[in-house]
């Protein structure tokens, strides 16, 4: 079957052990203020434009007639500099395993392998199963954010050798201020993840003055309990890429707080 | 508490062989200082004089240049001097004019007092000099490979005993200044080095010190007496029986001889600014560590291991280091390599023994001199001792055959086989003129070179290859829209490329973001430059030159990235006009690249064992890539994937986008910012905007 890809990172560092290579599934059910990665929010493929060379010449708002420019409000083919693409690929899972796996020599050597990330791959569950089926000679690895019902978090579990889950909030209402939807879904799932033996990190982004408040961190603690904790310190940068999609970055941003890792028995802060 | 981001080493001595363990061991969270840092392995503290350093950042000695701008040439001419008599006297007379300085808590002394070397010939003896022969870019002799080891261990009174006339006459000279250092040494109270220079170079070294004293008058009088691209050769093989002597007599510690090291490293920074190339740092003060002896064995050491460490402390552009590896080599020292990279300098560069020796010895390199090799000024393999090859002697530019090819055989070609057979045809036709094209080649006569190299065992001539991904993947595209998709007509395609694709943009769009590329694993870019590779090493084989020696074919640039780019208008591999090539053996500029992995791939595929006369991949990181635990293994891990994939040669940059445009921005800020251009790095800022903007444009489609 097929699936919808962002895009795909070859010597990917920061997402698991070893040099790996991670997938990056299109569509998200949560809507985080802070989140890095706009384009990987709507399911369907989107235009991007890299704004920041943009001559803003305006070829790509001429008409055209090519099929493939239909959706778009721009054509994709006249931009001297290359900057108009469509974010989203179809990908077919017998392909990408196949190109994954060309790979997989390399993946050995450094101790890595292939980690499916987001947008969140919960949401395309039966095609990113699939995948993983394909890959079982490799270490895998899912980055979800846990919003899913059970069958499809177990699923998705029982074919991975390393699971990495966001924790964000532990406050319901603050959840849904933030991400756009309760966290019930999500607690449950930790309850599971937790119960399943697998090995797994948690990691919780630092948001200044949102997530990484000592209320908020010592309540995760308290849900964690002694599972491995990955803080990940705020990217300036995180606002980069959404005029690119149309999309306006609201969140001000600022400096982490004086984070005290104590709070966790087992974390560490993520470089 | 706070949470420390990166690894600090807090360690009581340096043990550097358990530096690996550590890295593996140390993590950081919830950890408090236990004792005082003597060794930081990330922040990279010297060890060597505070004073001295920033004396020489500061330039201070600077201000005891004079310039030396006597129109030698003229007099010579008029007195009727033979080259040999212009380049002794010359020698003796800057000799004679360096005013001996001893600089603050220096260990290693000399420094050079005048600016300029006047040139020896007037124009118009250079242009007789040049209608009878072929001079080889100055026409002064460069990019060797000279004998430190046998001059180091007898000592200069010795070789003068079977030199003629001229180079007794240079060693007087070398030793009569060494007279003046030791006098000034004296007279400042350092007796240290006056002891160091009652030795040296009169005599054989008989410690560490004598020996890289040594080093640094013999280096220095090369430098003086107008040879250039002067490199350091297998600096830990030569260096080693003197340092392990001093560490088993327990006169140096690991931090001591650091130290000294790093003093020693500085030297060649002091005079380097006088030693301009084609860009400030392009000077070919290459240092080779590593690699196996001419017995099999592995000649990285401890010493190798500390001027790792040296230069990640020092983050300078001199010494310029190269790493030599091979299947057998364990991941530690990848790892102790990789620390340097992420110091940003661009060093090492690796080349591979396994690929490289075997290729040597096929060009008719003896196996133990083959087993010996080191690079020239950037990556030329050549050997040391007794190789006088001249590496850099021509360029090949692939772009500019396929060019051809275009615009006069395409309409004729019926095939894609038809297009490569022109394409063979071109590069033979091209080989052939230029071979041809050098004979007579004549070098100033050198007559301390002569000291320092007097076995001449190999005079091949290297050719470099510039260009082949642009042409690999101009051909390909070729392939695909012309002959198998039928897309466009040959006729259609050459109109397109003349015209800079400004009446096809659809075309252009196709050719850059759809067309196959070299940098993604596939074949269809990489098989076509194999074969150009091939086509190179089929032209040059068998050929002898005017020497002679033989041809070797090479995937360097040099600088030949811009010169040749300009060569030729558009491409079709949808390159415009006026885009530089990529560097050496690299990914074109703006092909989009799935990652590092298939770069390797994609450049690990052709046949280096008939085509060695170096030319490195570039592997450019964000340097992101270096934050987090594991970050050095990742990266060691790569390099190790290139060399048992059967890599012939890489370089590392680890860059940061944004630095380097806030750098083109506020120069005043970035003064030690170091980036690396081709086969050397360079301070960002001392460079001309072309270079710059070509290291900026790289770093676009890093991952």
């Amino acid at each position: 079957m097929t699936g919808i890809v962002f895009d795909i990172k070859e010597f990917s560092v920061h997402d698991g052990p070893g040099v790996r290579t991670t997938v990056f599934m299109k569509g998200c059910p949560l809507s985080c203020k802070w989140c890095h990665n706009p384009e990987g929010l709507s399911p369907t493929p989107e235009i991007m434009v890299r704004t920041a060379r943009c001559r803003h010449c305006g070829l790509c708002k001429a008409h055209c007639s090519h099929v493939d420019c239909k959706p778009y409000e721009r054509c994709l083919h006249a931009c001297p500099d290359g900057l108009v693409s469509v974010v989203g690929k179809v990908w077919d899972s017998d392909e990408l395993a196949k190109k994954l796996l060309e790979n997989a020599d390399f993946m050995e050597t450094s101790g890595g392998g292939v980690t499916v990330s987001g947008g969140e791959p919960t949401m395309q569950a039966d095609f990113v199963c699939e995948l993983f089926d394909r890959l079982s000679g490799v270490h895998r690895a899912v980055e979800t954010c846990g919003f899913c019902g059970s069958d499809k978090f177990l699923r998705i579990l029982d074919r991975v050798e390393l699971v990495m889950m966001d924790v964000k909030l532990a406050d319901p209402a603050l959840h849904k201020k933030w991400c756009g939807v309760s966290n019930e879904p999500i607690l449950a799932n930790l309850e599971r993840l937790k119960k399943s033996g697998k090995p797994h990190i948690i990691r919780v982004p630092l948001i200044p003055n949102i997530t990484d408040t000592r209320e908020n961190l010592f309540a995760i603690s308290e849900l964690i309990g002694d599972s491995p904790v990955e803080l990940l310190p705020y990217n300036p940068f995180a606002g980069a890429k959404y005029e690119g999609v149309g999309k306006i970055y609201t969140l001000d941003g600022g400096e982490n707080a004086h984070v005290d890792l104590t709070i966790f028995k087992n974390a560490k802060l993520k470089a | 508490m706070k949470c420390r981001l990166f690894y600090t080493f807090f360690v009581q001595s340096i043990d550097i062989g358990k530096i690996i363990g550590i890295i593996e061991n140390v993590r950081y969270y919830n950890s408090s200082a236990p004792t005082v840092p003597l060794f930081n392995i990330i922040s990279g503290g010297t060890l060597m004089s505070e004073k001295l350093l920033n004396y020489i950042l500061e330039k201070k000695h600077h201000e005891f240049r004079v310039d030396y701008t006597e129109n030698l040439a003229e007099e010579y001419s008029k007195k009727g001097f033979s080259p040999e008599e212009r380049m002794a006297d010359r020698f003796e007379r800057l000799c004679l004019a360096q005013v001996p300085h001893i600089l603050p808590e220096e260990q290693i002394c000399y420094v050079r007092t005048t600016r300029q070397i006047p040139d020896c010939f007037t124009e118009a003896e250079w242009s007789e000099i040049k209608s009878e022969h072929f001079i080889h870019e100055l026409g002064y002799i460069s990019n060797l490979s000279p004998n430190y080891e046998d001059v180091i261990a007898k000592g200069l009174l010795a070789c003068r005993e079977s030199a003629d006339e001229y180079s007794k006459r240079a060693i007087d000279n070398i030793i009569a200044l060494a007279d003046r250092y030791k006098a000034e040494a004296e007279r400042v109270g350092r007796a240290d080095i006056a002891a160091v220079l009652t030795r040296v170079p009169r005599y054989g070294a008989t410690s560490f010190r004598e020996a890289l004293q040594f080093f640094r008058i013999l280096h220095f009088s090369l430098w003086l007496e107008g040879n250039y691209h002067n490199t350091v050769g297998r600096f830990d093989k030569y260096m080693y029986p003197y340092f392990k002597a001093d560490m088993d007599a327990g006169i140096y510690t690991p931090e001591t001889a650091l130290a000294l090291i790093e003093d020693f490293f500085l030297s060649f920074n002091k005079d380097s600014d006088l030693y301009v190339g084609v860009q400030q740092g392009d000077n070919g003060q290459s240092m080779v560590l590593g690699g196996i002896d001419e017995n099999g064995n592995d000649c990285f050491s401890e010493l190798s291991k500390l001027c790792l460490i040296a230069s990640r402390n020092l983050k300078m552009i001199d010494p310029k280091i190269n790493l030599r590896v091979s299947k057998n080599t364990p991941i530690e020292q990848y790892m102790l390599g990789t620390e340097l990279t992420k110091a940003g300098l661009g060093f090492p560069q690796y080349s591979n023994d396994d690929i490289v020796i075997p290729a040597l010895i096929k060009k008719g390199y003896a196996p133990e001199d083959a087993a010996n090799y080191v690079v020239a000024a950037c990556w030329e393999f050549i050997i040391p001792k007794c190789g006088f090859d001249v590496a850099n002697i021509a360029a090949l530019s692939f772009p500019k055959m396929v060019d051809n090819v275009l615009h006069k055989d395409l309409a004729s070609c019926e095939s894609f086989d038809d297009v490569m057979a022109a394409v063979k045809r071109e590069i033979t036709a091209e080989c052939d003129r230029v071979t041809e094209s050098i004979k007579n080649l004549w070098f100033v006569p050198s007559p301390f070179m002569n000291v320092m190299l007097t076995e001449r065992k190999y005079k091949n001539f290297g050719m470099h290859g510039t260009g082949i991904a642009t042409a690999s993947d101009s051909l390909a595209a070729i392939k695909k829209y012309v002959y198998d998709e039928k897309y466009i007509t040959s006729e259609e395609f050459v109109k397109a490329v003349d015209d800079n694709f400004e009446n096809t943009p659809e075309l252009l769009d196709k050719l850059r973001n759809e067309a196959p590329k070299m940098g993604n694993n596939d074949d269809a870019a990489d098989s076509v430059s194999v074969a150009l590779l091939d086509m190179f090493a089929d032209a040059l084989d068998g050929k002898t030159n005017c020497e002679g020696g033989v041809w070797r074919a090479g995937t360097g640039s040099a600088m030949f990235y811009l010169w040749h780019a300009n060569d030729i208008g558009a491409s079709p591999d949808g390159r415009r006009k006026g885009e530089p090539f990529g560097t050496n053996f690299s990914a074109s500029l703006f092909a989009k690249i799935a990652g590092p992995v298939s770069v390797v791939k994609s450049f690990t595929k052709q046949h280096f064992e008939r085509a060695i006369n170096g030319g490195p991949l570039t592997l450019e990181f964000h340097n992101s890539v270096f934050r987090g635990e594991d970050a050095i293994s990742k990266v060691a891990s790569i390099v190790k994937y290139f060399i048992d994939r059967g890599g012939h040669q890489l370089q590392l940059n680890a860059v940061n986008l944004e630095t380097m445009k806030d750098a083109q921005a506020h120069p005043e800020n970035y003064q030690r910012l170091v980036v690396r251009i081709w086969g050397w790095s360079a301070y960002f800022v001392e460079l001309d905007r072309e270079y710059q903007d070509h290291v900026i444009a790289r770093q676009e489609y890093t991952v």
